[in-house]
Parts: structure tokens; sequence; C-alpha cells
């Protein structure tokens, strides 16, 4: 275990336990999130069982090209994830490819971001944002655009908050400031990215895809 | 942990290789997805969307996120979450759908 005594922290005696302890933390953060987005795709599901037409004809005006490149990017900044965290724990001192995939993992992250910007750009463009201008003619269509502006913003939120996290890890081992091999703050933050990817596959199911076959 | 002087030291591909796979499959759903949203099915459209994310959070969640080799607390923590928005929708559903299907 030496190599992980440096990174053993109070109360804990042993650095096992300490890993332990940090990856069932951020689980029950997890299952928190899980909840808080589960009740807001609950509050889609309601309003889409009682107004199927409209939630249709809101899915069409999506641009679902936007949606499948995110989600592409998504999928390949867990890929990078992966191999940061399975490097990390295996100890044997793969720095630069860790670093390299932090890197690129945050990179695809902003990515996403930047792809989302020109999403809502056109969204509100097209006058896709619920009030008096606009687009749509029917009603309960501002109720699909009220849940896409609210569930797609907190995500962004989240995955900005992943990019915060990715960066400082990257940042702190270029500037050798964090042990990288066997670090449970890599671990942590790896599973946290892995769940913002995880909710956006949902949402991508919810938003770009229906109305595409009627 | 003395095997830890003993194990044989990976290489960059070793990880890469695994899951590559992995991402090779989730890509493959996402196309599947794209693909059969487009197909008119009626409701099972609506229904493949939603089965081809349950296939792609899986392979994150048991893979990725390692479930697979986690110890069942932790497994029990992750299932927690999922549990309880189950539970969520079941109550809300049974309510809600009755309402339609009384009309």
């Amino acid at each position: 275990m030496s190599e992980a005594t440096g990174l053993l922290r109070e109360p804990w005696e042993s650095f096992e336990r300490q890993s332990e302890a940090g990856t069932l933390g951020i689980w029950a953060f997890l299952a928190s999130e899980i909840l808080f987005f589960g009740a807001l795709m609950l509050t889609y599901t309601v309003c889409r069982i009682e107004n199927a037409d409209a939630f249709a004809a809101a899915g069409r005006a999506t641009n679902i090209w936007y949606g499948t490149a995110n989600t592409a990017i998504l999928l390949t900044s867990s890929l990078t994830m992966t191999v940061v965290v399975q490097a990390t724990a295996s100890g044997d001192n793969f720095r630069r490819l860790i670093l390299a995939c932090l890197t690129v993992t945050a990179a695809l992250g902003t990515a996403f971001l930047a792809v989302k910007g020109f999403e809502y750009k056109d969204d509100i463009e097209k006058h896709l944002v619920p009030g008096a201008q606009f687009a749509l003619t029917e009603k309960s269509a501002q109720l699909f655009f009220g849940l896409y502006w609210t569930l797609t913003g907190v995500h962004a939120i989240h995955l900005t908050i992943g990019i915060l996290l990715v960066l400082r890890l990257a940042l702190l081992g270029f500037r050798r400031r964090l042990e990288l091999d066997r670090n449970p703050e890599i671990r942590v933050t790896g599973l946290y990215w892995h769940l913002v990817d995880v909710i956006w596959i949902f949402l991508y199911a919810l938003i770009y895809l229906p109305g595409r076959a009627s | 942990m003395s095997t830890q002087n003993n194990h044989a030291r990976k290489t960059p591909w070793d990880f890469w290789r695994r899951n590559s796979l992995i991402w090779a499959a989730l890509m493959a759903l996402l196309v599947l997805s794209l693909v059969l949203a487009h197909v008119p099915m009626g409701s099972f459209t609506v229904a493949a969307g939603i089965v081809i994310a349950f296939a792609q959070s899986g392979l994150i969640c048991v893979l990725f996120m390692e479930l697979i080799e986690a110890r069942p607390l932790i497994r029990l923590a992750a299932m927690s979450g999922v549990i309880f928005v189950a539970v969520l929708f079941a109550l809300t559903l049974a309510d809600v759908l009755s309402r339609v299907a009384g009309r």
C-alpha cells in the first residue's frame, strides 16, 4: 500500500476503507441525482401521456442532428473517462495517458456545450421559447419546450460542474500537485461524469426522438 | 498487498481494447435508436427509444462505472436511486393512467 499512503486522509486508518467510502459516498449522491432528474422526467411523462399529439409535434421541431451529435460526443467522453479511471486504478504510472485522456474528456464536454449553444441559438431564432411569440400552434407544445429548456439547462449546469472537476484534476496533474495513481478523487469524478452521460441518454430519447415517424 | 509487485504491467492498449468495444456498442445503439425513431411502429417506436436508452445506460453503469466488480454495498447504493424512481413512476402512473383510461 506504499504508493497510496500519501493519499490517506483522516479519519480513515486504511486507504482501502477511504477509497471504498469515497465510492459509496458518490453513489449515494448520484442516487439523489437520479431521483432529481427522475422527478423531472416523470413530469415530462405525465404531460406527454395527456398531450401525445402536441408532444410529437414539438419533438419534431427539435433538431435531431444536434441532439445525436451531442450524444455521440458524450458517449466518447465516457470512453476517455473510463480509460482515465482504469489507468489510475492500475497504479502503473500511466501519467501521460491519464493527463491526455482527462484533457480530451474536458474538451469533449466543452464541445457538447458549444453544440448546445448553437442549438439554443437556433431554438430562440425559431421562437421555440414558451411565451407569446411561441412558434407552434399546438398549445401543449409549450409544455414540451418548457420541460426541454429546464431539463437541458439543468443538465448543462451538471456538465459544466463535471468539466470544472475534470479540468481541476488535469491542471493539478500537469503541475504534479496531484498523485494520479490510485487516487480516489479520480474515480469519484469519473462516476459523476458517467452519470451526467447516462442522464443525457434518456434526455435524447425523450426530447429528440418523439414524432419522427409520424 | 504483496500481489501488487507480481502483477503484469498493463499497456495503454489494454485499456483501449475492451473499452473501445463497449463504446462501439454504445454508438451502434445510438444509430439504431435514431433509425427506429423514423420507422412508424405506433407505440413501439416510443418504446424502442426508451428500451435502447436503458440498454445504453446499463452498459455504462455495469461496465464503465464498474458496478460489475463493485461490492454488494456499492451496488445497493447505486440501485437505491433507480428503485425509488421506479416507485415514484409506478405510483404516479397508476393514478394518471387509470384517469386517462376512464375518460
